[in-house]
Order: C-alpha cells, then structure tokens, then sequence
C-alpha cells in the first residue's frame, strides 16, 4: 500500500509535471528567488492568490481632518500562463471630525496582467499590465468617481542573489517597481503618474542561499521591506505629488503570508500624520492546489524541462 | 487580550515549522560555513517532505565538476531529509546546488556553498 501510494504521488508529480508544469512553479518564485507579494504596490507576477484582507487606517490629508478605515481584498487568477486577471475592492468607512461617519464600497477594478521577459538566472522578471477601475460602481456616500480611470502599467522584479561572492551579505535584497499612467475617461480630470517601489531584504534567502546564521522562527521566514507608494498628477490643475513611505515586516508561513507596514506620508498633502497597514495574502495554491497555482488553460513551455525526473541540477 | 497575543504567536510559530512548498531548513554543513574537515555527506533539511525521482542534490567544485557520489537518497527515517555522500573533499569551496519537489508536487530549487578549509 505503501509502495503504492508512493509510486502514486510520482505518477501525479509527472502527471503536473508535464500537463500543467507551471502549476508547480506557482508563488512568485524568479531562479531561487521567492519574492513575496508586497502588499503597499503591485508585484511583477501574474499567478493566483488571494489578498484578503488588507485593512488600511490613516487620516485624510484636508479640513475638517477625517480619519479613514479601508477593508480590502484582491482575487489574482491566472488564466494563461503568465497571464492573470485581477479582481478588487474595498469597503471604506469615513470618520470626520465631528460629523457621522459614512462608509460605502470603493470603485470596483478589474485588472490583468502579463509576465514579459523572465531571467532566472539573474532573478529578474518585467511584466506589463492594465487597471480599469470601473466609475460609478462604489458608493457615492463616499464620494467615488462617477468615471472610470484606466492605468496601463508595467513591472519590474530584480533580485540580487547574482552579486558577487565578495559581497554576500547584499544577495538578500531584491527590488520591485510598478509604474502607471492614470487616465480618467472624463476629460476635466487629471491624468497621472502612479508609481511605486518596494525595496525587500529576504532573510528566508539569507538563511537559505547565502549564511546560516542561526537565526530562530519566526524570524528567519520574515522579509523587513520598504514600500513606497506615489501620485503624481500632470495636467489640469491636479495638484501636488503625493506618497508614501511604508516600511515594514511581512512573515511567510506555511499557508499565508503576514504583513504590516506603518504608513508615513512624504508631506503635507499626503496626510497629516502616520497611518497603518495590515495584510494576509493567504497561499491558495497551496491550500488547494488542484484549483490554484496553474493557469487555468494550457501548460508553460519554459518551465517544462525542468518538472523532468531530475537528473541534473543548475 | 494578553491571551490572545500569545496564542497567535502560538500558531505562527507552530507553522512556521513546515511549508507546503519545500524550503531549507538548514543544511550540513551549515549554508555557508567553512568546515575544518571534508564531510562524507552533505544533507539538506527541507520543510517538507519530498519525492525523490524529482529531486535532486549535486556539489560542485570551484571549476563546476560534480564531485559527489552520485547517490542522492531520502533518510529512510525522515522523508525531508536529502542526502548525497561525498568523497574527501580537498580544501576549497563546493556549491550544493538542490532542486526540491515536495509531496504536493511543487517545486522549489536553490544553491549554496561550504569551505573545507585547509
């Protein structure tokens, strides 16, 4: 039975292996890299996952000073491979000072994504995207556009585990970028520039690529990250840039990730003082691996000779 | 709420024991460390437990020879565990160089290196 069951778990390996290939290089993995999904700015990767929930707590930049809850979520599937399409909202609720709260939904978005270029070797990915946030589908207690805004984007992914030897201790860090040009579809409203950088020092890459320190769990599944998160309108009168800088912490286990970050506007108009994010991307894939973590149509030739019984390493 | 801190910490240090993609755990010799003597096997402690055909565990010399035995196995007593013996190992640096399939078929593959010193 045992034997059986073995030669079974084989047989589904090879099964996976060589009809859905990219199903076992599912999370955001780049050569030895697993970069983990940043939660303040989006990742180059189009596979599954499921952020829910982020809750986001800071305080409105203006008079009379309002202090905003967010309560958000976001569905990744990938339907071709490296291909995804992306589902997300939230629910915010609004606290002026001094007047009653209101709350109301957020403009639904519908997004996709397509990973580009891939470099293992050099733990490198770009991908490009689009963003349609859909006017007039949130609450208008909250005040949500009435148009729809639409943000082709692109996305870079660098890890630096190819640094030389001589610097072992700088190969943890990885760096994640996504830029964006907004377009409202009302002509009166301001286009702009969104853009944001996550900068990550993997200690799970530490620990396992480069030195064991010795450094006990939970520390050694964290990744310390900087994120920062910035708009820039352009044109018809949209004001100054605004952003911010979120440092925190994210924590992988086994099923889900945990993340937090503090939430430090760059001026005035961003906000007047600190906020804060939590986030738990929970790992469907490997919850439920025969839904998630392959695309839903057709296998990925790139990764294919690699699910091979192995018979040679990198 | 003190209770409930120290639950939570509870569970996130109770999973933290295993992954369902495979990660290391450690390795010996240690990821990175210089050992005095040539071992006679390296082995890589992964979070989960794996499918050995679909693994793989090679060292490497500094010119990229492989110099191990060839004989990748499973400790019988513990399916994480791969294991590939070694000759001795003349001073310098080796790389292991591993390629994980866990038992739900996902795969995950990394490098590292150990000094033997002289």
């Amino acid at each position: 039975m045992k034997k059986l069951t073995h030669c079974g778990l084989i047989a589904a390996a090879a099964l996976c292996g060589f009809l859905h290939p990219r199903a076992l290089m599912a999370h955001g993995f780049e050569g030895d890299r697993f970069f983990p999904p940043t939660i303040s700015t989006d990742d180059p990767f189009a596979v599954d996952e499921l952020s829910l929930p982020t809750v986001n707590l800071f305080h409105d930049p203006g008079v009379p000073i309002t202090r905003e809850i967010d309560f958000g979520g976001e569905f990744d599937k990938e339907l071709l491979p490296g291909w995804d399409l992306e589902f997300s909202d939230q629910f915010t609720t609004l606290l002026p000072k001094g007047s009653p709260s209101v709350n109301g939904w957020q403009n639904f978005d519908l997004g996709s994504k397509l990973e580009l270029i891939q470099s293992p070797a050099h733990e490198f990915i770009a991908s490009v995207g689009v963003d349609w946030a859909i006017g007039g589908t949130g609450g208008k207690s909250i005040g949500v556009d009435s148009f729809s805004t639409v943000s082709p984007a692109i996305f870079l992914g660098k890890g630096f585990g190819d640094l030389p030897d001589s610097v072992p201790m700088l190969k943890p860090f990885a760096i994640t970028t996504d830029v964006a040009e907004a377009f409202p579809t009302e002509a009166a409203n301001p286009n702009s520039l969104e853009w944001g950088i996550a900068l990550e020092y993997s200690l799970i890459y530490l620990e396992q690529n480069v030195k064991d320190t010795g450094l006990a769990h939970p520390f050694r599944d964290m990744v310390p990250l900087v994120e920062l998160v910035m708009n820039s309108p352009e044109n018809r009168g949209g004001g100054e840039t605004t952003g911010t800088v979120n440092p925190g912490v994210l924590y992988e286990g086994r099923y889900f990730q945990l993340g937090a970050e503090a939430v430090i506007p760059v001026n005035s108009h961003s906000g007047p003082n600190v906020g804060f994010l939590v986030n738990v991307n929970i790992f469907i894939d490997d919850l439920f691996p025969k839904l998630f973590g392959h695309p839903l149509f057709g296998g990925h030739s790139e990764t294919a000779s690699t699910e091979t019984p192995a018979t040679s390493a990198k | 709420m003190k209770t409930i801190l120290i639950t939570l910490l509870s569970c996130l240090v109770a999973v933290s024991a295993a992954r369902a993609h495979a990660f290391v755990d450690h390795a010996d010799p240690l990821v990175g460390s210089t050992v005095k003597t040539s071992p006679t096997e390296v082995k890589i402690f992964f979070t989960e437990k794996l499918i050995l055909p679909f693994s793989d565990l090679k060292i490497l010399d500094s010119t990229g020879q492989e110099v191990d035995r060839k004989d990748k196995h499973l400790d019988p007593s513990n399916g994480a565990v791969l294991i590939v013996s070694v000759p001795t190992l003349k001073p310098g640096k080796y790389t292991v160089s591993w390629r994980a399939t866990s038992v739900d078929t996902h795969v995950t593959h990394g490098a590292f290196t150990f000094t033997v010193s002289s």
